[in-house]
């Protein structure tokens, strides 16, 4: 299995991976989504709240909040030796006091700790007028994406197979296709249509090609055919700033990892073997 | 409020809200202040185009 990066920055990437089966590139991305722990601030007490948004609405806006997050600092609440009372280990406390009028934004959360701030500064939380009055203190918690949509690590994330696209001798070069196409990734190149170097990972499959050569009168079949390579994928990852996207997917590789460690092992368990035996 | 991220993608959509604002209401295309601020899709796009503030109108109430 080889992983190619066709761009990889900070908070987003594009890559191919293969070969792997459907399977495989589904539980990855869902590994992605679901399962790489993040911090967001679940519990929030208000001690005063004069804005015009309820408490719950307000707590609701801020437990949405990115939060960078040390995966290294920081234990599940389940798993702390605290037992879940909670403690520097398992939480990240946050307080926030402002006074209107002005717009409250993600900044004016103080963070306990340095490292452990909001993603972007200048989220708008609520706009307070004269006399109003917000504060509260928040504590971020770890948890994973399948507890809730505020610990994905990811925003968009997703895969479609690697386009294969056959252009067939029947192909007088008509241009039907070229104008079809929604991604722009043919050209007519002579008295042939071609692929425009390096464009064919935008081929959405979509298939108008296709329809455009047979509407061209070629036929019963079209001169151009789409496809896919079955066993390779073209990933989009994005983060929402909590994780790097480079962190984000070598934690959701290991996860599947270890999950595959502890499936061999149970079945060792129930089948007294190692797991490692060649299958007859 | 404009709310803090897209609803379907769950993109942090909301700082761009500010500008967003700012730049139509002097009379820029939509389109362009939209892919200037790097919303490419356009779940993300509709939550900035379809948004109407109105914390003003109700503070006053309060
Ligand atoms: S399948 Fe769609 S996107 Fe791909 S080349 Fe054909 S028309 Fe273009
Ligand atoms: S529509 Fe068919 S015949 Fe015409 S250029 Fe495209 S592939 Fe060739
Ligand atoms: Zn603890
Ligand atoms: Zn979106």
């Amino acid at each position: 299995m080889d992983i190619i990066f066709n761009r990889l920055d900070e908070n987003s990437c594009r890559f191919q991976i293969g070969p792997v089966n459907t399977a495989f590139a589904n539980s990855f991305r869902r590994a992605m989504i679901g399962e790489v722990p993040t911090l967001a601030i679940e519990d929030v007490r208000i001690y005063d709240n004069t804005s015009a948004l309820f408490d719950e609405i307000l707590a609701h806006r801020i437990g949405l909040i990115p939060i960078t997050t040390d995966l290294s600092g920081y234990v599940k609440r389940e798993e702390c030796s605290c037992n879940g009372e909670g403690c520097p280990a398992c939480r990240a406390m946050f307080t926030m006091s402002v006074e209107g009028p002005g717009m409250v934004y993600s900044r004016d959360l103080i963070p306990e700790d340095p490292a452990t701030i909001p993603a972007y500064d200048n989220i708008p939380i609520v706009k307070l007028t004269k006399d109003q009055k917000v504060v509260v203190e928040a504590h971020a918690i770890l948890s994973t994406g399948k507890m809730h949509a505020k610990w994905q690590p990811t925003t968009a994330c997703g895969y479609k197979n690697y386009p294969l696209i056959t252009i067939g001798e029947a192909c007088d070069g008509c241009g039907q296709c070229v104008e079809e196409c929604p991604r722009v990734v043919l050209e007519v190149h002579g008295a042939r249509v071609k692929v425009v170097p390096g464009r064919i990972e935008e081929c959405s499959l979509c298939g108008l090609c296709e329809k455009a050569c047979l509407g061209s009168g070629i036929g019963e079949e079209p001169a151009i055919k789409v496809s896919f390579e079955k066993k390779r994928y073209i990933f989009v990852v994005e983060g929402d700033g909590s994780l790097p996207v480079k962190q984000i997917i070598v934690h959701g590789l290991q996860f599947i990892k270890d999950q595959s460690e502890e499936l061999k092992e149970r079945i060792g368990e129930i089948s007294g073997g190692t797991g490692d035996e060649k299958q007859e | 409020m404009i709310p803090v991220r897209c609803f379907t993608c769950g993109k942090v959509i909301s700082p761009a809200y500010e500008e967003f604002k700012h730049r139509r209401d002097a009379g820029e295309d939509p389109k362009k202040i939209l892919d200037d601020l790097g919303m490419d899709r356009y779940c993300c796009r509709r939550m900035l185009l379809t948004h109407k503030e109105i914390i003003d109108d109700i503070n006053p109430y309060q």
